[in-house]
């Protein structure tokens, strides 16, 4: 299973060598002296390159992409092993069974989507013993007797029960339209009655496979956001510890530091996120899951758009709270407040794609920069968004981003150089600074 | 390589604390420059103003003339006090970035980092991890990683720091050498024999303004003159505490070294000397670095 990571990752450093050399030569052919916009470019790229370089090659990231590839074939394999290859019902029949009673239990039985074989048996002692031993599941004793061995519950769903249940009323109105003296007109009249269709003055809620996408997508954006921000807030935290960052910084500028950071680690998420996808997609096609059935395509591809954006708009702060530690013990203080919005985002998103009818409030929050990679996904799965409002939502991020952006290189530059206690952000932009 | 770094002024305050309070000197190609001062001096300060990595209340710093901006510092080196390094990243791979990020090509970087591991003695830990390596041999590295681009200024804060003498040595001929080839070298230490040894100049700073700064014969040869004056069967020099202008500086092991005043006639000294016995010694002496820190701070 590794191949295809390496594959991707592979594909994603050779395109940057090659997009940095090409840099590289340009930058040769031209005046070195001012530190242009073409160098400025070479240094993020080479920053960006290195992290994606060492990133890729730690266990964590080899065993991390391994357990969302498992979890997600689990999400996609386990369903179908559980719907659709129900095994085909046996009922055992007793005494006299007339031709209507067999179509009206065939009829019953295909409703439900269940396919029954009929087991003729001696007497009802025979049936009794098939339904323990589990030869049967269910016994029909004169047309008029249903046994099952196990009572069943009203809020059971097994196939057993949608048939027994099914079986039951059919046979019961077989016997009213019987007992009720009706021509065999009428009675097929009453047999071929079909429900009324019932508007609703809502739309209808996403239901089982979209649902399932989801929140499947939902889990892998809030793994992805969790995890690589939180490389963005050790990663910088240790630059500065280690004082590399000095280093680092007498060649460079700040800006350029942390764009670089940013753009390596984002480049490494995305490609595990393309990866995953590809993965699911994939799979699903090969084990015929119609969990990427009906709007389940639109809510992938929402959820990675929104995994780029969720992204975009956390790298920062992540960066910025970094910088301002220097421990262990510094950055936990800090990442815990950070991590709330996220885990608030994403436990009203798992709430709102389980009840299928989003609130109010909800739709706020769709909107907001912080919750909107987890609920605006969620209103796609439900079709309670159209694509402007999914426009305007992106576009409030993108705009917050490159505020949080301004203001994460500001904290940054003055944050990365203290060293000693964690710095308070008030020092940061009093007068002394 | 020709150049000449200037600091014009430099000014830093936090609070109420001044770090820098107007400093200003020069440091010129072709010699290796010592950097003392008490600790507190604002010596690393001074050396993180020249990397922009401290922001300055006022001054200047100018390399051959302008103003030193990115495009200068990338052909600056820096070893930094609290050694900068990649713990978990591969010292050959570590030293091949920083190259690129002071614009070496990739080919020019692999090539210079092998030679200046090999140079250093520890090509054979090119592979290894930066935080695998000895006390010693990152501090090889961490000076490889200031060298690597073939700067022009060499700015190093306590590079001799905790180093056994093979390691002091090493370090030292890497710093003449490239001096002798041009480079512009300012080093900072607490050890002022060592600085003797290596440096032609030094200058010296306190509470962030100049003290002296000056060559080390310059210096050794000014000021006061120096008496060594050993008496047989003297061990504690009391002859020499009562002569007008005579100070001793210091007695060790019989010999009495003593500095003497403008005012002082060494011939009285001597006359002195043979009073109190046999005079075994008896030398003119240059100052040592130790007595030029001492005074100048005192």
């Amino acid at each position: 299973m590794n191949g295809p990571i390496i594959l991707v990752i592979l594909a994603v450093v050779v395109a940057l060598r090659v997009w940095l050399r090409r840099r590289r030569r340009s930058n040769r052919n031209q005046s070195r002296a001012p530190a242009g916009s073409a160098l400025l470019k070479g240094d993020v790229g080479l920053v960006a390159a290195r992290e994606v370089r060492e990133r890729v090659r730690g266990k964590v990231f080899r065993v991390g992409t391994l357990l969302i590839l498992l979890v997600v074939a689990g999400a996609i394999v386990v369903p179908v092993l559980n719907s659709g290859k129900s095994r085909p019902q046996r009922v055992g029949v007793v005494g006299a069974f007339p031709a209507p009673l067999r179509e009206a239990v065939v009829a019953s039985a295909t409703s439900v989507g269940i396919t029954v074989h009929l087991v003729p048996e001696a007497d009802a002692d025979a049936a009794h013993r098939d339904l323990r031993s589990g030869r049967i599941d269910l016994a029909i004793v004169d047309g008029r007797e249903l046994i099952v061995d196990k009572a069943i519950g009203s809020a059971v769903t097994s196939t057993t029960a949608q048939l027994v249940l099914s079986v039951s009323k059919n046979l019961g109105l077989a016997e009213a339209v019987e007992s009720a003296g009706l021509s065999a007109t009428q009675a097929a009249e009453l047999a071929g009655a079909k429900a009324l269709p019932v508007k609703s003055l809502q739309p209808g809620t996403a239901k089982g496979a979209t649902q399932t996408t989801s929140t499947v997508g939902l889990i892998l954006v809030f793994i992805m956001l969790t995890q690589y921000n939180t490389w963005i807030l050790i990663g910088v935290m240790e630059e500065k510890s280690s004082r590399v960052v000095e280093v680092l910084l007498a060649a460079m500028r700040p800006v350029q530091l942390l764009a670089g950071k940013v753009l390596g680690i984002g480049l490494v998420a995305f490609a595990q996120a393309a990866l995953v996808v590809a993965f699911a997609l994939g799979l699903a096609e090969a084990v015929g899951s119609d969990l990427l059935r009906g709007t389940a395509p639109l809510v992938l591809v929402s959820t990675l758009v929104w995994l780029v954006l969720g992204y975009a708009f956390y790298c920062w702060v992540y960066a910025a709270a970094g910088s301002m530690a220097e421990r262990q013990d510094q950055v936990q203080s800090l990442a815990v407040p950070l991590s709330l919005p996220i885990i608030f985002g994403y436990v009203m998103a798992l709430i709102a794609a389980g009840s299928g009818s989003p609130s109010t409030f909800f739709k706020v929050l769709a909107y907001l920069p912080p919750t909107a990679p987890f609920a605006m996904p969620v209103l796609v799965g439900l079709g309670a968004v159209t694509w402007w409002e999914f426009a305007a939502s992106a576009a409030v991020s993108i705009v917050c981003t490159v505020g949080m952006a301004r203001l994460a290189s500001s904290v940054y530059r003055r944050a990365i150089l203290r060293t000693g206690r964690r710095v308070q952000l008030r020092e940061l932009f009093s007068r002394t600074a | 390589m020709e150049g000449l770094l200037e600091l014009e002024g430099l000014t830093r305050r936090y609070g109420a604390l001044t770090a820098l309070d107007g400093l200003s000197f020069s440091v010129p190609a072709g010699q290796v420059v010592g950097f003392l001062g008490p600790n507190g001096a604002g010596k690393t300060t001074t050396m993180r103003a020249v990397f922009g990595l401290t922001d300055l209340d006022a001054g200047r710093v100018k390399w051959n003339g302008a103003a030193v901006g990115q495009a200068e510092r990338r052909r600056f080196g820096y070893m930094p006090e609290e050694r900068g390094l990649y713990p978990a990243m591969l010292v050959g791979e570590q030293l091949e970035y920083l190259g690129r990020l002071h614009a070496m090509s990739a080919h020019d970087a692999a090539a210079a980092t092998k030679a200046w591991l090999e140079r250093l003695g520890v090509a054979d830990r090119a592979g290894s991890k930066v935080e695998a390596l000895s006390h010693g041999n990152q501090q090889r590295v961490q000076l490889a990683a200031a060298l690597v681009h073939g700067p022009e200024l060499l700015i190093l804060d306590e590079p001799l720091a905790g180093l056994d003498p093979t390691g002091i040595d090493a370090i030292g001929d890497v710093l003449v050498e490239q001096a002798r080839a041009g480079c512009c070298v300012l080093f900072s230490s607490h050890q002022l024999d060592q600085v003797e040894d290596l440096c032609e100049a030094v200058t010296i700073i306190d509470h962030g303004r100049l003290v002296v700064t000056g060559k080390v014969d310059d210096l050794a040869t000014s000021g006061a003159r120096r008496l060594v004056v050993r008496v047989a069967g003297d061990r504690d020099a009391s002859w020499a505490c009562n002569i007008a202008g005579v100070t001793v500086s210091e007695v060790d092991g019989g010999a009495a070294r003593l500095v003497l005043d403008e005012r002082v006639d060494s011939d009285s000294v001597l006359r002195a000397a043979m009073g109190a016995g046999r005079v075994t010694e008896f030398v003119f002496e240059r100052r040592r670095l130790s007595e030029v820190f001492r005074e100048a701070l005192a």
